[in-house]
């Protein structure tokens, strides 16, 4: 009987890791549309290089490697338009997530890769293509910043 | 907040993670030991982190939008430039004499001609109409399979036409009326459960319906028939909202059929194929 492979197929990884590669993204670009945007892109171009892909490694590691480097590009293009999209609120993703993308730029992002995603502070230096110092500066910031937001938080609940 | 309290937190902040040297550990250590400011500072810190941790794992509540997960199921896949293995190439240099000049002429003047000759000559016969027909026809089945789950998977409680708890009778009727014999696959690894079964018919032969359910209430469909036109290896086709992994044996033709949001159709495919 000819049974139906189960390939190895990127586009399945691709999709199992969609929510994960649209945080980031969202991380990055603060506003719901341009962050499904670049995942969009991201993902064709994963399937088109995924002969690149080896398997060693964390998938997403490469996956936000190509999220940043596209936006990054994006941000040259259309630098100063950052703070116009990315309103507080107005977001899919609702407020929780437009109360952390709305932090200084960079900080989510930082925060993200390593406390949440769980990458060593080189590895998430590397995906962002930063220094390692500045995502240790950014990386503080962020948590110091996230509970400033959890006090005012649990103020406004009492 | 001055330079170097901002310093003492970047040092707390790593000491958290512990991507700090072992100097520099001891000295954070001891801060900690005698300064309550940065007591204060790592237990905010700290706070941070769980706060953010909660507000980005909530993120991925969020439902992903289907149009996205379409683009990715629907992109197709780059082809491997293939190098083969090439011995390396005799130096020839091209100076031939005059008699090899004259073959050559000659040579090329009788490939020209016959070459000529053959697309003067009538065309070769089009493609056969049974071959064509036989696109068309598996192009309408799947069509048909896609149609018929749309309609039942969103029939709730009349899902199936025979119930799972009467398997006997289901094996029995739908043998009978598709002519392939089947079992019924336990799929409960993949988290699915046995609905029941349907008949129904897709390019106008009958077909059995198997329905599963996962713990989400997500339907996911079997269909088997006589053969169809060959449909191997298995592939996967997207019919708007509902995503169909076919292919064939010998004596039937199968689908799996369910949401083209679940990654995980061929898996289930491949799971079925080894157990139906």
């Amino acid at each position: 009987m000819n049974q139906p492979s189960a390939p190895n197929d990127i586009r399945r990884d691709l999709v199992a890791l969609l929510p994960k590669m649209r945080r980031f993204a969202l991380a990055l670009a603060g506003a719901a549309a341009e962050a499904d945007d670049l995942v969009r892109e991201a993902c064709a171009r994963a399937i088109q290089k995924s002969h690149h892909w080896k398997g060693e490694g964390r998938l997403e590691s490469w996956l936000y490697s190509m999220v940043r480097s596209l936006w990054t590009d994006e941000a040259k293009k259309r630098k100063g338009m950052r703070d116009a999209a990315a309103e507080p609120g107005d977001d899919a993703f609702g407020k929780p997530a437009a109360m952390l993308v709305g932090m200084p730029e960079g900080l989510a992002a930082s925060f993200l890769l390593v406390d949440v995603e769980g990458f060593t502070y080189a590895e998430a230096a590397d995906i962002l293509g930063i220094p390692v110092r500045v995502l240790t500066s950014r990386l503080c910031a962020a948590r110091l910043r996230l509970a400033a937001i959890g006090v005012e938080a649990t103020e406004r609940r009492a | 907040m001055t330079e170097t309290s901002k310093e003492i937190d970047i040092r707390l902040s790593t000491f958290i993670d512990g991507e700090i040297g072992e100097e520099e550990r001891h000295e954070v250590e001891a801060l900690l030991v005698n300064d309550p400011q940065a007591r204060a500072s790592q237990d905010a810190l700290k706070r941070g982190r769980d706060f953010g941790r909660h507000a980005f794992d909530e993120m991925l509540k969020e439902p992903v939008p289907l149009d996205l997960v379409r683009a990715i199921k629907t992109a197709p896949q780059p082809r491997r430039a293939v190098r083969l293995p090439q011995a390396s190439r005799p130096n020839f240099s091209m100076k031939p004499t005059g008699r090899q000049a004259l073959a050559c002429g000659l040579l090329l003047f009788v490939v020209g001609g016959a070459f000529g000759y053959m697309l003067g000559a009538p065309p070769l016969a089009a493609p056969s109409p049974d071959a064509l027909a036989s696109v068309s026809e598996n192009r309408d089945w799947l069509e048909d399979v896609a149609a018929h789950y749309r309609l039942y998977s969103r029939q709730g409680p009349h899902l199936a036409e025979l119930p799972a708890g009467k398997p006997a009778d289901i094996l029995d009727w739908l043998t009978t009326n598709t002519g392939v014999a089947f079992r019924i696959p336990d799929l409960g690894e993949s988290g699915l459960a046995f609905q029941g079964a349907r008949l129904f018919s897709a390019a106008g032969i009958p077909a059995g319906q198997l329905f599963y359910k996962s713990a989400e209430g997500e339907v996911i469909a079997i269909v088997f028939t006589k053969s169809r036109p060959t449909v191997n290896p298995a592939t996967e086709s997207i019919r708007d909202d509902i995503g169909v992994v076919s292919w064939s044996t010998p004596l039937a033709t199968y689908a799996i059929v369910g949401p083209s949001s679940n990654p995980s159709l061929d898996e289930i495919a491949a799971k079925a194929a080894g157990l139906i």
